[in-house]
């Protein structure tokens, strides 16, 4: 077949079965799917359509003549007759480097998304912490992860939602130009880069990540400051050792509140004792607990995300 | 195409029986061959923690080895029958010999499979940034102005997000340093990284957008009279506001230039922001914006 310059030879998506072989001249192809790739250039002997020769899928790309082209065309029934001159297990060898290769393009994908994530949560802290605002333009968002890291809009957008479906933010807006992506929590997209990024730097679990113990504690200590509407002073709360024994009792399941089981919090710097901690003193020596009430919910709350982080991201 | 004759070249693939328990293939034997299971089970054996455990069952048509004798890509496991079972073992000389009675389109196909395969697994570990300097300006664009940073801290964390290389990392580092973009600062062993002004990386950033598109980069492309407007605008009252039409006058009064149409254009530029009752006031970011670009244009077009 041939092909005047501009002329198309397909468009992206449409139905075909066929294989193209530039015998000369130069076909290119674009992608509507796939705005910001390059354009691809298809000289003499390139190929084009494996898969809609051998599965029928519909074309990858538009493509059209960059100048005078030959193409020449082999259709399914061609594909038939030359594999029945072959013995029946070449057939399998096909199948089995399309197959193949469906899940090198699965993996990549995973691992792009997976990749992404980082640039993602780097760009939103610092528009955060530089801004001020809980929300930064989806557009201005687009723009920066992919000069940070080549991540186009569509894989954006895809961990946009995984982390919407956490909890974590809304896309708010109509149109693309006005959307807005907006947090619950103006500190806990930061926190998940810090962890993400302090587990990646460091090879172990961050200190962000709490034990169950520590989160049932965590957990006892917001609930009494709820139920009692304990007032915040500077953002700091105040509990005292009874109440949170006593509310631990009913609430942690048969565990008991020691100063052992404090220790690791006191630590952290998370629960600050009245008095200087004595990790065998019993706890009454201890008369109150005081701790930065938000800094406690958005670790509640990172603790509850992270474990589903690698499911819900591919 | 294929004739007749060709056939003849082929070396069959040869089959066999096996005994449940008889290893058909090992990873140490470095044979590249395809083993197609007719009959039988056979199964993929991991003994690497010291205790025997299938990996996966194969069944029959099955087959194994097509990326080890195509691709020289081993696989890792032994596989054992498990069962009384017949095989076809296609060894390299019998594929080879198969491949060259190919019509040479279906071997392109093969070679294109197999090709697009092996770029997208090498790709899993490369950086997906291809202007690996664009990407550090925007990362250290958004790191606080006059802070000493660790280069080995920040160039780690750079990494670990772009997974760029380090060796680029370090000269890319180099190439901002001598654009003044930021300073590289040798204590002792230690090298502490400083950005000057932040918005001066944003700045490039957006300027290599724009000569990647191959589109003018609109600071860059003001006439004189813009540029004139530009610096007598930065030294207004920014709290003043005018309508349009007063904004004209204004400039006008101060012998520059400006009629509808530049008008118009100057809104394009965003330095002006709508304040209500069709009132417009000076838009101090993108007049700062656009100062800065002029100012820094030799070290944003790397032409020091």
């Amino acid at each position: 077949m041939r092909f005047s310059a501009g002329e198309y030879v397909c468009l992206e998506g449409d139905k075909a079965n066929t294989l193209y072989i530039v015998k000369s001249g130069m076909l290119v192809g674009s992608s509507k799917v796939n705005e910001d790739a390059p354009l691809q250039n298809f000289g003499p002997g390139s190929i084009i359509g494996e898969f809609s020769l051998l599965e029928s899928e519909p074309r990858e790309l538009t493509l059209r003549a960059a100048e005078e082209t030959e193409i020449q065309v082999i259709d399914q029934d061609m594909l038939q007759a030359a594999l029945e001159q072959h013995p029946g297990w070449f057939k399998s060898i096909l199948t089995f480097l399309a197959a193949r290769n469906r899940i090198a393009q699965k993996n990549k994908q995973k691992n792009d998304l997976i990749q992404a994530l980082p640039s993602l949560l780097y760009i939103f802290s610092a528009h955060l912490q530089e801004t001020g605002a809980d929300s930064i333009p989806l557009t201005l968002l687009h723009k920066k992860i992919l000069a940070l890291n080549n991540t186009s809009a569509d894989e954006t957008n895809h961990l946009l939602d995984s982390l919407e479906s956490l909890g974590l933010l809304k896309t708010v807006g109509n149109h693309d130009s006005e959307k807005q992506v907006k947090v619950e929590s103006l500190q806990i997209i930061p926190l998940l880069y810090d962890t993400l990024r302090y587990r990646a730097l460091n090879q172990k679990v961050s200190p962000n990540i709490l034990s169950m113990t520590e989160q049932m504690v965590l957990t006892t200590f917001v609930k009494i400051a709820r139920e009692n509407n304990v007032p915040l002073q500077n953002g700091l709360c105040t509990i005292t050792t009874d109440q949170l024994k006593a509310e631990a009792k009913k609430s942690m399941h048969g565990l008991t509140l020691t100063s052992r089981t404090i220790a690791p919090l006191i630590d952290k710097g998370l629960l600050k004792p009245s008095t200087s901690f004595d990790i065998h003193a019993p706890l009454e020596s201890i008369s109150f607990f005081f701790a930065d009430f938000d800094r406690i919910l958005d670790l509640l709350e990172l603790n509850r995300i992270f474990p589903l982080l690698d499911k819900n991201l591919v | 195409m294929i004739t007749g004759d060709s056939r003849k070249k082929v070396i069959p693939p040869t089959r066999s029986h096996v005994k449940a328990g008889f290893v058909v293939y090992s990873p140490d034997s470095g044979k590249r061959n395809i083993i197609i299971l007719d009959e039988g089970e056979l199964a993929a054996i991991d003994r690497s923690n010291g205790l025997k455990s299938t990996v996966f069952k194969m069944h029959p048509g099955d087959l194994i080895g097509v990326a080890a004798l195509l691709e020289h890509e081993t696989f890792r496991y032994p596989i054992e029958a498990t069962s009384d079972s017949t095989i076809t073992v296609v060894t390299e000389e019998c594929m080879e010999s198969e491949l060259k009675t190919l019509p040479l389109w279906m071997l392109a196909v093969i070679k294109s499979l197999s090709s697009k395969t092996r770029k997208l697994k090498e790709a899993l570990h490369k950086t997906r940034c291809e202007n690996t300097l664009k990407s550090l300006a925007e990362f250290c664009s958004h790191l606080e102005a006059k802070k000493d940073y660790a280069l080995k801290d920040l160039a780690k964390e750079f990494q670990w997000i772009t997974k760029i290389p380090k060796p680029t990392i370090q000269e890319e580092f180099k190439a901002l340093a001598r654009r003044k973009f930021l300073v590289l600062d040798n204590k002792g062993e230690e090298t502490a990284v400083r950005i000057a002004n932040p918005l001066l990386l944003q700045i490039f950033v957006d300027y290599l957008n724009a000569t990647e598109k191959g589109g003018n980069w609109e600071p860059f492309s003001l006439d004189l009279n813009q540029k004139r407007l530009l610096v007598k605008l930065s030294a207004v009252d920014q709290s003043q506001e005018m309508d349009a039409p007063a904004w004209i006058a204004f400039f006008t009064a101060q012998g520059l230039k400006l009629d509808v149409a530049g008008w118009i254009r100057v809104q394009q530029f965003g330095w002006f922001k709508p304040s209500g009752d069709n009132a417009f006031a000076p838009n101090t970011d993108k007049i700062k914006y656009y100062l800065a670009a002029l100012r820094y244009e030799t070290n944003i077009r790397g032409v020091l």
